[in-house]
């Protein structure tokens, strides 16, 4: 063996994305570790400095928002791309669209008739006390039945290999915009690895979800006018909005861009005077939309936009409201509602949940919380969970505490044996946890990303892979092995 | 072109145009302070004065020492003259109009405010100042020379002119007033070295060698002043700058409303003629150009900018 970086590597008591428990690269896999194995620790060096250079001049960066003094930080990326096979990927594939399904039909439901409480299957006051079901969106029906248009749907694999969704993030998921620049990064510093290998091209997504939103425009014209809805520069994903808008040729507009006029049209002020737009890809939550239907101190809002929406003027996606199926307890009943719209059997499983609320779930989660991932049911980004086997003695106390003061308000799953996959860390390739972001889009079509963002626990033993609390990424491949 | 967008670009565009007039202003400015013989110099002052910095100098009640005014007008992060200033601000709004803009002129622009950044501070001492003061020149100047190849002829490069243009036909009109006040105010001094602080204005403004081609060796105060005032050709002329920001405009939207003090200026031009009047009337005339680079921006804002409501 040429070189020291890559010795000795082994994922213990995990399931390994590229390197079998017996130290054999999987199939699809192989090219990908024989190469790296042939390198040298100054090529290794190398390629690396190649794609933080790259990534640099790309002004590929992320905002973290507690950090005053250095608000732009470049993505922090690792060159070794992680490669699932395409025979695998086609059920996660399929399990993404009857599951994104499922939910869309949900969401139209809980805002009209209201079928899937009155047949118990999903207890009414759930849906109803979360704080994302919104009365104003009641008797709606958007085009198709589709509300959660972009959906970002994380996945685990487990100790045995097996995907299995963690959460769904229906109201302005982002990272797609990385997932498009890590691969641009790929192939600057990996050219030679393309020729050997047949991987899913990523580079669709902006047309695909241009397509999707113009098939939702309330008015049947040759070019409707699609803007994207940003709260701002100081947006942790504002790179990822301005890089939507450049790719699809729409206008990146700020609320005070947009206003609502006669007869509830929504426009935009131009240099030659209002224009009228028919679709907005909104990037801001629910609560700031619209100063006269939610909270009235939003000033990144337009005043009206619900107006229009509900007059059928305007698309807006994702739709209002649609948050109410993104909620770590409604999560627990989606294998139920699969079951339920589409009387099919859930393709890709839930992780284990225990609902708080349940009372014999709560008694089972206070007894074993050493054992358990506690969820506040709705924030995102990581932020607000323990990790019982990490956390100490007090923290566990403390938890258990909040616990019993709002039951509703947290779940708890068992510590999952997240799987691992090779990266090159301090001049050495070791393992990693990771997870998985595809991106579903729903119009009058389903689609599915090949492959997805990766994100990586960067620290050694860590299960936190949000780039805010030091993740990194990984380049996707959904790579045809031929079987 | 969303209003929003187009008003970036147009400050954008003005506030580089501000770091380049800056830095070659201050560089004359040095250039001459050391040919000056004592008693017929320029007070430091008078460099505050061109910039209208002058109120906000004093409140930090500090001497004008060539020290204190070239770190005022360099470095200083508070003060809305600054190239300092400039530079960042410029790149905020660049920043907020990168989708309108071509690629690289956005990586310019950050790499310009991470020099400046870097170097201000360092450059107020003369040893390092003329190598500063240059290379804020060289690099706006690839700035506009990559906008004026790249960009394409729509909403985004007619504020991108118009902007740079209405910069330079108000920052023009105020080196001549304060400069032609300060000449004026110095008691006793030699009226033969006045010429020479016009030559060095004219370098300033890229206009000497052609100056001389067209006019003569000498420089003489008066057709100096005709000279950057009247010429259509010169780039940095006030006809020129008129004539150009009406031509880039002329097809937008109710551009009648904006540029009407355009046409009002333009005419009063026809009779400019230094050698014929008092310096007082010579003094109304660039007034009144200082005031129509203020009436474009505030028409431009009320006509495009701000959101008018159907």
């Amino acid at each position: 063996m040429r070189n020291s970086f890559w010795t000795n590597y082994s994922s213990a008591n995990f399931f390994d994305e590229a390197i079998t428990a017996r130290g054999n690269p999987r199939v699809a896999s192989r090219e990908l570790v024989k190469f790296f194995k042939g390198l040298s620790i100054q090529e290794m060096r190398d390629r690396r400095m190649a794609a933080e250079l790259a990534i640099r001049e790309m002004g590929v960066s992320f905002t973290v928002y507690s950090d005053n003094k250095n608000l732009d930080r470049e993505w922090p990326f690792d060159i070794i791309p992680r490669a699932i096979s395409s025979a695998q990927w086609d059920s996660v594939q399929r399990g993404l669209k009857q599951r994104t399904q499922a939910l869309n039909q949900f969401i139209d439901d809980v805002y009209n008739q209201q079928k899937i409480f009155l047949d118990g299957v999903v207890p009414r006051e759930i849906v109803l006390n979360s704080k994302n079901f919104k009365e104003a969106c009641k008797g709606i029906s958007p085009a198709f039945g589709a509300w959660a248009h972009v959906c970002g749907t994380d996945l685990v694999r487990n100790h045995a290999g097996e995907f299995l969704v963690l959460e769904d993030n229906l109201r302005v998921p982002s990272g797609v915009a990385y997932m498009l620049e890590n691969r641009e990064v790929t192939k600057r510093v990996l050219p030679e690895l393309f020729q050997n290998y047949s991987i899913s091209p990523v580079d669709d997504y902006p047309s695909q979800l241009h397509k999707m939103l113009v098939s939702l425009s309330p008015r049947r014209i040759q070019k409707p006018v699609v803007v994207v809805l940003t709260p701002g520069i100081f947006n942790s994903a504002y790179f990822e909005h301005a890089f939507l808008a450049r790719s699809m040729g729409a206008e990146l507009v700020e609320g005070a861009d947009l206003f609502v006029g006669d007869e509830n049209v929504v426009y935009m002020h131009t240099v030659d005077g209002p224009e009228r737009v028919d679709v907005i890809y909104r990037r801001i939550d629910d609560d700031f939309l619209d100063p006269e239907v939610f909270r009235t101190d939003s000033v990144i809002g337009v005043r009206g936009l619900m107006r229009s929406w509900r007059s059928k003027k305007v698309a807006i996606a994702n739709a209002p409201g649609s948050g109410v199926a993104d909620d770590k307890v409604v999560y627990a009943y989606v294998p139920k509602m699969i079951q339920y719209y589409l009387g099919e059997k859930p393709i890709v499983a839930n992780v284990e949940t225990y609902l708080c609320s349940e009372k014999d779930a709560l008694q089972y989660v206070t007894d074993n919380i050493h054992e358990l991932v506690v969820k506040p049911a709705n924030e995102s980004g990581g932020y607000g969970l323990m990790i019982g086997p990490k956390a100490t003695e007090e923290e566990h106390e403390k938890f258990k505490r909040k616990i019993a003061k709002n039951p509703r308000n947290y779940v708890a799953q068992p510590t999952l044996k997240l799987s691992t996959a090779p990266t090159y860390i301090d001049d050495k390739v070791d393992a990693r946890h990771l997870d998985l972001r595809p991106f579903i889009l729903t119009g009058s079509e389903n689609w599915v990303t090949p492959g997805g963002l990766t994100r990586v626990a960067l620290r050694k033993g860590s299960l936190v892979v949000n780039s805010s609390q030091g993740g990194g990424s990984k380049d996707t491949w959904i790579v045809d092995t031929g079987d | 072109m969303l209003s929003r967008v187009a008003e970036r670009v147009f400050w954008m565009a003005r506030y580089l145009e501000r770091a380049e007039s800056t830095a070659r202003i201050a560089n004359t400015f040095s250039q001459i302070r050391m040919d000056l013989p004592r008693g017929s110099e320029l007070p430091w002052q008078t460099l505050l004065e061109i910039f209208g910095a002058d109120a906000n100098f004093y409140d930090l009640k500090r001497s004008a020492s060539e020290h204190s005014v070239l770190h005022f007008m360099l470095a200083r992060v508070g003060n809305p003259n600054s190239i300092r200033f400039s530079v960042t601000a410029a790149r905020e709004n660049a920043r907020t109009a990168r989708e309108v803009l071509p690629e690289e002129v956005w990586e310019l622009v950050n790499e310009l405010h991470l020099f400046t950044k870097e170097f201000a501070e360092k450059s107020v001492a003369r040893r390092n100042r003329f190598d500063f003061l240059m290379q804020i020149v060289t690099r706006c100047q690839a700035l506009s020379g990559l906008m004026m190849t790249t960009q394409t002829r729509d909403h985004a490069y007619r504020f991108i002119t118009f902007g740079h243009l209405v910069e330079r036909l108000d920052l023009n009109a105020r080196v001549i007033l304060a400069v032609s006040a300060a000449i004026d105010s110095r008691e006793g001094a030699n009226p033969a070295f006045d010429g020479l602080i016009w030559a060095g204005f004219l370098e300033a403004l890229s206009a000497l060698g052609t100056y001389k081609r067209s006019v003569g060796p000498m420089v003489e105060p008066d057709s100096a002043l005709n000279f950057v005032i009247r010429n259509p050709d010169l780039p940095r002329s006030i006809v020129y700058c008129l004539n150009t920001i009406r031509m880039s405009l002329k097809s937008m939207k109710s551009s009648e409303k904006v540029i009407t003090p355009i046409d009002q200026s333009l005419k009063s031009m026809y009779t400019f003629d230094a050698e014929e009047m008092s310096v007082e009337t010579m003094h109304k005339f660039v007034s009144g150009v200082q005031s129509c680079a203020e009436r474009l921006t505030n028409n431009a804002t009320n006509n495009w900018f701000l959101p008018t409501s159907l």
